[in-house]
């Protein structure tokens, strides 16, 4: 499955099980984070670290998440790889994102 | 399509997940040359996000539809060109201007698409786009050290 959940104390962890988050997934992504938070998952962090490189249409099923749980929720980054970290750069998205090193960061004091 | 001494002619079906045929590709040709690592990832994403274009907006997501991707590689620079057949695109979306700057307090306000062409006219070095005969052609260009 090239998304999976996990738990870690109140955060959801996404895990993006896929090397390329580009067009051709980014439709079933953003679904996917819509599901969980459907269901009430109020803390999600998304984990980039198997993601090479993402496109803009990868970037916009991330902004959908993020915009879904504006107000209400958080929706963090975590692990983005150099290429995709660039792309945040370029697009100054990475003063929308919470950007973390690691899971373990993104989660760390709750 | 491009005037170069080197050329490579590829051609996909108009289906999302080809792009990564052609990316892989270009990423071949760009290892030829002086670019950097990230140099070729963001040659990489400009690539992914033409032909993207081309299949999902002069297609209609529409699989059986040709996307022609020209390579071509001289001492000074390297030149792609991303042809389809379909539906042209409109000239006030080639010259649009850059995105409004984000506002972290108006998440009303941000967009989830529409970013491709920004981010190939900000990286690339040079960047036109030609209708021929029903043939739709972005050419776009990276200059090489030597």
């Amino acid at each position: 499955m090239a998304f999976e959940t996990r738990e870690e104390g109140a955060y959801t962890v996404v895990l993006v099980d896929e090397s390329r988050l580009d067009a051709s997934i980014a439709e079933s992504f953003k679904v996917f984070l819509f599901d969980q938070i459907d269901s009430g998952k109020e803390k999600i962090v998304v984990d980039l670290s198997q993601v090479r490189f993402m496109d803009s249409s990868g970037l916009g099923s991330l902004v959908a998440g993020l915009k879904k749980t504006a107000g209400s929720g958080l929706f963090a980054l975590a692990s983005a790889q150099p290429a995709v970290k660039d792309l945040f750069d370029l697009t100054s998205m990475d003063k929308l994102f919470s950007l973390h090193d690691s899971v373990a960061d993104a989660v760390q004091g709750d | 399509m491009p005037d170069s001494k080197q050329l490579l002619r590829l051609q996909i079906d108009s289906q999302l997940s080809n792009t990564t045929l052609v990316a892989m590709a270009v990423r071949g040709v760009c290892a030829m040359t002086t670019l950097s690592p990230v140099e070729i990832n963001r040659l990489e994403l400009c690539l992914v996000e033409i032909v993207n274009n081309a299949i999902e907006h002069a297609y209609g997501n529409e699989a059986g539809h040709p996307v022609e991707i020209c390579i071509g590689l001289d001492k000074t620079s390297m030149n792609i060109s991303v042809s389809d057949w379909g539906a042209s695109i409109p000239s006030d979306v080639i010259d649009s201007q850059e995105p409004e700057e984000i506002n972290p307090d108006h998440p009303e306000a941000w967009l989830c698409s529409g970013r491709g062409l920004h981010i190939v006219n900000k990286l690339m070095d040079d960047v036109s786009y030609e209708t021929d005969e029903g043939k739709n052609s972005f050419i776009m260009s990276k200059a090489l050290r030597y």
